[in-house]
């Protein structure tokens, strides 16, 4: 066992870094440094174009690649054979990987390959005397709870690397010396195979900067066009509870939640939605959240920095008509 | 061809949601255990889905024997709710849930498959939405040497062994085709699970779940000892300051908004 504490990535991300990189490791830096571990990270297949100035900003000592070429695209017996090689030579104490879609997959089975622990949804991290302790979200987000590794050497953490900020340390950059790291994936045989690939054309809810959401509380599907209004007022995008998707007002790919998107804009409106931890997961990281409801103990008042009480169908066509200048 | 749904039981969730919301949540002197008697149990929402899910395929036309097994002290009732559904044969292995994670529970339900001669699907919920941490599927997956599919909301046969999955994934859709055995985990928008009769849950009430104990099942290396343990469960306090805007109409209330979002520059 390694006295170290890995970062894990293998995705493109976009624009030059995987998703949700710079967030593990400024959660994977603060816990190398209180816990004395080596922060290495571990980039399998094709490396985005800044993971080198990334890693030497975050005091990475170890980048590792695997550059086979069978890495290429996302496939996951290949990536869980070659993190769970990774993992039988470099014994890492704790592997960090940040908690993507396809990492939900990854992340249990490597850790079941590798004789580990394992720990999704996690916000914090530390090593308390020999004590690995990870705090993480549970029932939807309503409550927080402590993990302790009691029973095996090492774990595997998925990071909700979507609610954290990055947050780059002022000096303590290295240099760090690359290692190619050699694994043989010549007897894995993907065993799900792919007929129809996921395709997604358009703006992505988890970039936009501008969201307006709507819930239950509109009423019924054609209301929602107020909603939908206000967003293209506001050039932003619109979005929804999954009780509303669910009844079909709305395309899935417009949930907000713990099992919807996870999104961080500028603004976040929130219409006629109550305020349940589960939605709320998913734009808590907006830098201004406005409410409107007809209930003033509405939940969604606690995490708002504006609110009107009132009904979000007179309220929202005068914002729209305020926005444009009416 | 046999399936077995794995099903959790746990608090409802809507209930602790709104005890939360009231900031009335207790938790017990153990500094974890949610303890409030008034929260009901039931069956896992995306379990209740898996079930639903062998149900289709069953109505479909596949011949197939249903198992419905349960990791937990007492859940007979929702066991039961699980026949009247439609499900052929239910377990419970006896087992507080409380006092194991993810691989011990994983450990359990793979040594009930293998006592059952293996399986030809194994379906779970995608997630329990108590603890959210959603590993047992994957692991059941390695122990019991099965790919694993997530996040599905459309499962059918092509053909007596390959199942074809549509899984919810952040691009859209993506379809897939697996060979049997496997193990698929069922999404939220999966759809409705079916209410059976009345006449079907009086029937149910008769049926006892086989009760299979842990010293009954072959665990593997590790003997399923749990490798992380709970140690606190809290309600983090949320520290908003909402400042109410008014207005003497709607206009004028959503006026003072846009006026006050211009002003800190969040809009334009």
């Amino acid at each position: 066992m390694s006295n170290s504490v890995v970062v894990c990535t293998w995705d493109q991300g976009r624009e030059g870094l995987p998703a949700g990189a710079e967030e593990t490791l400024t959660l994977a830096r603060n816990l190398a440094a209180s816990a004395g571990l080596e922060l290495n990270w571990l980039v399998a297949g094709p490396a985005p174009d800044r993971v080198p100035e990334i890693a030497g900003k975050y005091g990475v000592v170890h980048l590792d690649r695997i550059e086979d070429s069978k890495l290429a695209d996302f496939q996951p017996d290949v990536c869980v054979e070659a993190l769970a090689q990774y993992c039988e030579e470099h014994a890492p104490k704790l592997v960090l990987i940040p908690q993507t879609f396809d990492a939900r997959l990854v992340a249990p089975r490597l850790a079941a390959r590798a004789g580990a622990g394992v720990v999704m949804n996690a916000l914090e991290l530390a090593v308390e005397g020999r004590t690995v302790k990870v705090t993480a979200s549970a029932y939807g987000g309503d409550t927080r709870v402590v993990y302790e590794l009691t029973g095996a050497e090492s774990c595997v953490v998925g990071v909700l690397a979507d609610m954290l900020l990055a947050d780059a340390p002022q000096g303590g950059a290295s240099e760090p010396a690359v290692r190619q790291v050699s694994v043989d994936l010549g007897a894995v045989e993907e065993r799900v195979r792919v007929i129809q690939k996921a395709h997604f054309e358009g703006p992505r809810l988890e970039e936009a900067q501008v969201i307006v959401a709507g819930g239950m509380g509109l009423g019924e599907k054609k209301n929602f066009q107020l909603i939908e209004d206000l967003a293209q007022a506001l050039g932003g995008m619109a979005a929804a509870s999954r009780p509303v998707v669910e009844n079909g007002w709305i395309d899935s790919s417009r949930q907000v939640g713990l099992t919807g998107k996870i999104t961080r804009p500028v603004l976040y409106l929130g219409a006629g939605i109550a305020g349940a931890s589960q939605h709320m997961v998913g734009c808590t990281a907006a830098k201004t959240i406005v409410a409107i409801n007809k209930d003033p103990d509405a939940a969604i008042f606690k995490y708002a920095r504006y609110g009107i009480v009132g009904d979000a169908m007179e309220i929202l066509p005068e914002i729209t008509k305020a926005v444009k200048g009416a | 061809m046999k399936i077995v749904i794995c099903a959790k039981q746990v608090l409802d969730p809507d209930a602790v949601d709104n005890y939360v919301l009231v900031g009335k949540l207790e938790i017990g002197d153990d500094g974890k255990t949610l303890t409030q008697k008034s929260i009901p149990r039931l069956m896992n929402g995306y379990d209740e889905q898996a079930i639903e899910c062998a149900l289709r395929l069953r109505d479909g036309g596949v011949d197939c024997k249903i198992h419905v097994v349960s990791l937990a002290t007492d859940p007979t009732k929702m066991l039961q709710h699980a026949v009247a559904m439609g499900a052929d044969e239910v377990a419970t292995i006896p087992v507080d849930t409380g006092t194991v994670d993810g691989y011990a529970t994983a450990s359990l339900l793979a040594g009930f498959v293998k006592s059952l001669g293996g399986a030809d699907l194994v379906l779970c919920g995608r997630q329990a939405s108590d603890g959210d941490q959603a590993v047992v599927p994957a692991l059941l997956g390695e122990m019991l040497e099965m790919p694993v599919v997530t996040i599905a909301r459309a499962v059918e046969m092509v053909d007596g062994s390959t199942v074809r999955i549509t899984r919810v994934t952040p691009d859209g859709d993506e379809i897939v085709e697996v060979s049997c055995p496997a193990v698929i985990t069922i999404s939220n928008e999966f759809g409705a699970p079916r209410y059976p009769t009345g006449m079907r849950t009086m029937k149910a009430r008769k049926v006892k779940p086989q009760q299979v104990t842990p010293d009954s099942l072959s665990l593997g290396e590790g003997g399923g000892q749990p490798r992380v343990t709970m140690t606190r469960q809290f309600v983090e306090p949320i520290t908003g300051s909402c400042e109410f805007l008014q207005g003497d109409s709607p206009a004028a209330a959503a006026q003072n908004l846009v006026k006050r979002l211009r002003d800190e520059r969040v809009i334009e």
